[in-house]
């Protein structure tokens, strides 16, 4: 992955880590009045899921908002297919001059982006960089890291549980980032992974949940789109905590919290820079925890001193700390991080094997 | 006017004994006249024979009276009523049943689950020993004896076709239409067909019975009406008619094709044995046997009849004579040699053709149209193609030809083989299996459901097969026929051939007794 | 007394069913109309901007006949059995198998000439595809299985392992969200860009080609002319001396090796990844493509067309604003006339002239 490893180093070289990076290798492309402007985007779930989908619905309406003027164009449920290629360019057809997909589509995206060298392609959760592309997402592992320590403290057992979708990065980012959280805590802590090979499956999803509950285990943690793990763990009564939206309607004594995702200012300013003539492709942006990405309000049942300890965590995190520190080992005793060592936040993007502790997920 | 209500006209005094008035009735398919102006009358207490050629429009009259066609124009009385029948359920309504040729029941059902299927009547919670009961009665009402329980697949033909009369007069019926009723039973099933039809007469009600057998029309009917190309040309009593006079006004003004009598010249080569069993058994599935150690010589320039009651192994001797069951055991010889060729297309090439007892099912793919019926065997030959290769325009040619010859009376060869008259279809595979069969022929009941004029045809087409040395197998259940067109007569009984007589030794009492699996006091050769 | 009776024929000529399509179809875009404006949308300006993105530009043409190649791949798989008068059902568990052969191919075996590689990915996906029938057949043949069910059930087996084989063995390390192999090395090559049509690939020409050659093979080869008999009725099949069971099993096996193919075309030329979305259902598509066609291979290119042309229309509804859940209500409304007007071209309604003397009660 040699153009990943060149974009770390312009990473590492940009001067405000915690503010959205934009990398300016490519010149920008032409300004767009906002009256002819058009915005396309493309959702890979429902925006009714209540979940990831919704969080970027929510960001296209304020962006509505700021611009009134600009036209802009929705598909939901886009699958990751060939259907996508042709719902993409239908996006180039209707004139887009930025087009936001809120999942990794990879060449189905770029094939198109390719073709339209005048239009602007942002890839929620995407590798792939051109003059007129680039990707965004969040550094989620420090969130899951906060959320980690307050678990460990709650858990009785110490044994906790994570619920995913595919063995991608941000699942393996997510369950290790949880448990070097809660190791940071409480050292013998472990987490049972079950992967239901979707993003939106909520029979999977409480089955998975069950299954974990069965095992012993008395903390959930879950980065799927849906709140049935939650409703499953507060019917067994045991704790959860869940991503992308404040679900504790569905369990309000069962929820720890939720990792919080807000894209309204990243789509604001990107879609600002597009029509000013300043957005370039050839760059990424991991928003930073506090920018984007955040934990809920805690539940009703997190005990005020646990709160306080995981918020301590948080403001250091804020304050530019990275918790991702080593000595780690992976699920296979090898020494992956040495002591001193640290994992850089594309390395932390690009997690792909699970720390010791981790159960379930194997090295890709 | 409401639905439901029809309309109702007063006749005169003349017209309102009739059962049935129909006057005028005037049908077309395609533009073509199947009922051009047709009168009918049919009176209470009595069977009327319905008589013509294949085609003559006999079916399609009374689909017209059992509602399934509306006419083009006409009018339809009832009991002095002009009504409309615009539906089967309208014709129940007006007391008419009609019991077709080919039955429509449900094999997998039983008896009893047959006859209350889609019946107003039916109770509203099925049980099976209700409707047990229930057909039971209906069975001992109607003097047609049917066991309630047994399941139709496992029923013989006659029983099947006392279920589907049983179930049509359970649904009130005083006018009973029967197509070909007795084509399928044996002599004892007609018998008791007839005996329950004049019961049912004696109660006042009528039947139309559309036959070809004259004997049995003769016998059993009080009145007749003759249709020929559409038109209704005689009415009136039996009385007085004969089987000749019958067939003048069946046939019209063409010459009557004298009934084809038996070449009694020896054919050169005649000695030859071109198709032998030797030993041979036929299990089915179940492991019963179906022919049980057969051995029947074929001879070139020869018709060999197999006479027999349905149902004795008939089929399972026209499948193994060609080709298409192999025996469980013995030999099938061809040319005195048992390792020739094996299955159905290697025994059509070598020269056997099959004419096979069910039209319909086997012998023709209805939904297909009359070209492809037509060249079902001749497609493999150079005349349609090359190689692996088919050529459209020659072989649609070579269809043409088949159906021409054939004397299919239908110029379109796109039309599907099920909308051909029962001749037609019989008259078309008589053709395609006599131009492959070189050295044999096996017909299983070719004449079943034919016309006079389509029998004599097809008597002469197997006559001219014989004088040109080909070896004709001809089963059928008319003792007639065979004793008129065969020069040996082998009997089948049980699987087994019960005895082989040469026709001059043959007649129908001792056929009769063999048939019947009794022992004929002296042995014959 | 005057009224009318409706009467169904037996059998339809070509023309009738066809005329009774272009019915359905525009009764179907009307009703479509009449829904769109009562979600309060323009349908005149919704359907204008359908035809001018599907039709009216370069792209929208691409896209058309990239989404039909495997639509008429499915529906070819399903003609060419329903000739033989059996169901396939499994259309898009075959399509995944040759998907995933031909991807195992590319991704692990020997590099060679593009062409060759090309060939050897066809040929594993057709054997992949014939092989995944192969025991709905050998079920059918022998024990008298469903094969509509068994096809059926394989679907989920195909998908299942194909998600394994995706998120395990062979993911792509470099992959984020989507689970999906790396790319394949050798792609199928794109049409010459002079030729207008730059975004396709020759998959396209060899799904015309097999079109062409199943409608030349079923019209004339003896082949062709058993299987209709086979499909028309398998007793008289037999009786015509035709070896029924081995002409049933090569339809299916050859109409499980068409769906592989198809599975590798779109492997190939068009997605160049194996991943769990590659057939978002053509396999069952696939199956409307046939019954409208009738199951003649022609035919299947052109409803093929029309379904991508349908789908499509789908997508660009979307893009202006209709729901999505709405262009799937819409798309399967089109469907069920067009379903609705193949029933109906057996159906035609006769007037009843009135009864002589029945005028006068009337």
């Amino acid at each position: 992955m040699p153009f990943l490893k060149r974009r770390a180093l312009l990473a590492g070289a940009a001067a405000l880590p915690f503010l959205p990076r934009l990398a300016r290798a490519a010149s920008p492309l032409p300004a767009v009045a906002e009256k002819d402007a058009v915005i396309a985007f493309g959702h890979i779930g429902p925006v009714s899921d209540g979940g990831w989908s919704t969080t970027h619905h929510t960001g296209l309406l304020a962006a509505k908002k700021a611009y009134p003027a600009a036209k802009f164009l929705e598909v939901e449920s886009i699958p990751v297919s060939a259907d996508a290629t042709r719902t993409f360019r239908q996006f180039v057809e209707n004139g887009a001059n930025m087009v936001f997909v809120s999942s990794e589509y990879g060449d189905l995206l770029s094939s198109v982006a390719d073709d339209a060298p005048e239009v602007a392609f942002l890839e929620c959760n995407g590798h792939h960089v051109s003059d007129n592309e680039s990707w965004y997402y969040i550094q989620h592992w420090k969130v899951s890291y906060i959320i980690g320590v307050a678990a460990a403290k709650m858990s009785k057992s110490g044994k906790m549980g994570f619920v995913g979708s595919f063995p991608v990065p941000s699942v393996f980012g997510c369950a290790n980032a949880f448990l070097l959280g809660a190791r940071s805590v409480r050292p013998e802590a472990t987490v049972q992974v079950i992967l239901i090979n979707s993003w939106f499956d909520p029979q999977a999803a409480a089955q998975a949940a069950s299954a974990l509950i069965q095992n012993g285990i008395d903390m959930i943690y879950t980065n799927l789109d849906d709140g049935s793990c939650l409703q499953v763990a507060a019917k067994a009564g045991i704790k959860c905590a869940t991503w992308n939206t404040d679900m504790r309607a569905m369990g309000p004594d069962a929820y720890v919290t939720s990792l919080m995702l807000d894209w309204t200012q990243f789509y604001v300013d990107q879609i600002g820079a597009r029509l000013a003539g300043r957005w370039a492709g050839d760059g990424h942006t991991l928003l930073p925890v506090g920018h984007g990405v955040d934990r809920d309000a805690w539940g009703r049942t997190v005990p005020p001193e646990v709160a306080a300890q995981a918020d301590a965590v948080r403001t250091r995190i804020i304050g530019g700390w990275n918790p991702i520190q080593g000595e780690i080992r992976d699920a296979t005793g090898k020494v992956r991080v040495p002591k001193g060592g640290s994992l850089d936040d594309i390395a932390c993007y690009e997690w792909n094997w699970p720390v010791e502790g981790v159960v379930g997920l194997k090295a890709v | 006017m409401q639905p439901g209500e029809l309309p109702r006209t007063v006749l005169p005094e003349a017209a309102r004994t009739a059962f049935v008035r129909m006057r005028g009735i005037t049908k077309s398919f395609y533009g073509a006249r199947a009922n051009d102006g047709v009168d009918f009358t049919l009176q209470g207490g009595e069977i009327h024979a319905l008589l013509g050629e294949n085609g003559a429009g006999k079916s399609t009259l009374m689909n017209v009276l059992t509602g399934l066609y509306q006419p083009d124009s006409g009018e339809i009385a009832i009991e002095g009523h002009v009504r409309r029948i615009a539906s089967p359920a309208d014709a129940i309504e007006a007391g008419i049943g009609m019991v077709h040729q080919h039955f429509k029941l449900v094999p997998a059902f039983t008896v009893a689950e047959n006859i209350h299927l889609g019946w107003n009547e039916t109770p509203f919670r099925l049980d099976p020993a209700s409707l047990a009961a229930r057909t039971q009665a209906l069975s001992d009402r109607f003097g047609l004896a049917v066991s309630p329980g047994a399941r139709v697949a496992d029923l013989s033909a006659g029983e099947q076709q006392r279920v589907e009369i049983l179930r049509v007069l359970a649904r009130g019926t005083r006018i009973l239409v029967l197509d070909e009723p007795t084509a399928v039973l044996t002599p004892a099933e007609v018998r008791a067909l007839f005996a329950a039809l004049r019961a049912f007469r004696a109660d006042g009600n009528a039947v139309i019975l559309i036959s070809h057998k004259l004997g049995e029309v003769l016998e059993i009917a009080d009145a007749l009406t003759v249709m020929r190309a559409g038109r209704s040309v005689a009415t009136g009593s039996t009385a007085g008619a004969s089987r000749s006079s019958l067939a003048r006004l069946i046939i019209g003004d063409t010459a009557i094709p004298a009934t084809v009598a038996r070449n009694e010249t020896d054919v050169p080569g005649a000695q030859a044995v071109p198709l032998a069993l030797r030993g041979v058994s036929v299990r089915d599935h179940r492991g019963i046997a179906l022919l049980d150690g057969v051995d029947l010589d074929v001879r070139a320039g020869e018709i060999l009849g197999i006479a027999g009651v349905a149902g004795n192994g008939q089929r399972a001797l026209s499948e193994v004579l060609t080709g298409c069951v192999r025996p469980d055991a013995g030999d099938v010889l061809l040319d005195g040699d048992a390792s020739g060729p094996r299955g159905a297309r290697e025994f059509a090439d070598w020269g056997v053709g099959h004419i096979p007892e069910d039209r319909l099912r086997t012998a023709l793919a209805a939904d297909l149209p009359l070209g492809e019926n037509a060249v079902l065997r001749d497609y493999r030959g150079d005349a349609a193609g090359s190689g692996p290769f088919l050529f459209p325009r020659r072989l649609a040619r070579l269809a043409r030809r088949i159906i021409d010859d054939a004397a299919v009376n239908l110029r379109d060869s796109r039309i599907p083989a099920r909308n051909l008259s029962g001749g037609n279809q019989q008259r078309l595979v008589a053709e395609r299996e006599r131009r492959i069969a070189s050295r044999v022929l096996v017909a299983a009941y070719p004449t079943r459901g034919l016309d006079v004029g389509a029998v004599a045809a097809l008597h002469a087409g197997m006559q001219a097969l014989r004088a040109s040395g080909v070896g004709v197998v001809l089963i059928s259940e008319e003792i007639e026929e065979l004793l008129a067109q065969a020069d040996r007569i082998a009997v089948l009984f049980a699987g087994r051939i019960a005895g082989i007589l040469p026709v001059a030794q043959a007649d129908a009492e001792r056929l009769g007794l063999l048939m019947s699996g009794q022992v004929l006091p002296e042995p014959v050769s | 007394m005057r009224g009318f009776v409706v009467q169904r024929v037996p059998s339809v000529s070509g023309r009738v069913r066809n005329a009774a399509y272009a019915v359905s179809a525009l009764v179907a875009v009307f009703v479509a109309g009449l829904l769109l404006a009562a979600l309060g949308l323009h349908p005149l300006a919704l359907g204008g901007s359908v035809l001018k993105q599907s039709l009216g530009s370069r792209f929208g043409v691409q896209d058309l006949l990239l989404l039909a190649s495997p639509l008429v791949m499915c529906g070819l798989s399903v003609s060419l059995m329903l000739r033989v008068g059996l169901w396939n059902i499994g259309a898009d568990g075959q399509f995944y198998v040759g998907a995933a052969c031909a991807a195992g191919v590319a991704l692990f075996g020997p590099h060679g000439s593009p062409l060759l590689v090309q060939i050897t990915m066809g040929l594993a996906a057709m054997a992949g595809g014939a092989l995944w029938i192969a025991v709905p057949a050998l079920a059918r043949l022998l024990l008298g299985t469903s094969e509509i069910i068994a096809t059926l059930l394989l679907n989920f087996v195909a998908r299942l392992g194909l998600d394994w084989l995706v998120t395990g063995p062979w993911r792509d390390p470099h992959g984020m969200a989507a689970a999906q192999t790396a790319r394949i090395p050798d792609p199928l090559p794109k049409l010459p860009r002079d030729w207008h049509l730059g975004g396709l690939h020759w998959g396209l020409a060899v799904v015309l080609g097999l079109a062409a050659l199943l409608a030349a093979a079923f019209r004339f080869t003896r082949w062709g002319f058993e299987l209709r008999i086979c499909g028309a009725n398998r007793d008289t099949a037999a009786y015509a001396g035709m070896n029924v069971r081995r002409r049933l099993f090569q339809a299916m096996l050859l109409g499980g090796a068409i769906a592989g193919l198809g599975g590798m075309l779109e492997l190939s030329g068009t997605v160049h990844r194996l991943q769990s979305g590659l057939s978002n259902g053509y396999g069952y598509v696939g199956i409307i493509v046939a019954v409208l066609a009738a199951s003649s291979p022609l035919g299947c290119v052109f409803t093929g067309l029309l379904m991508a042309l349908v789908l499509n229309a789908g997508l660009v509804l979307q893009t202006q604003g209709v729901p999505s859940s709405a262009a799937l209500a819409l798309t399967g409304l089109i469907l069920l006339f067009a379903a609705i007007g193949e029933r109906l071209a057996h159906y035609r309604i006769v007037p009843t002239r009135p009864v002589a003397g029945a005028g006068g009660v009337a």
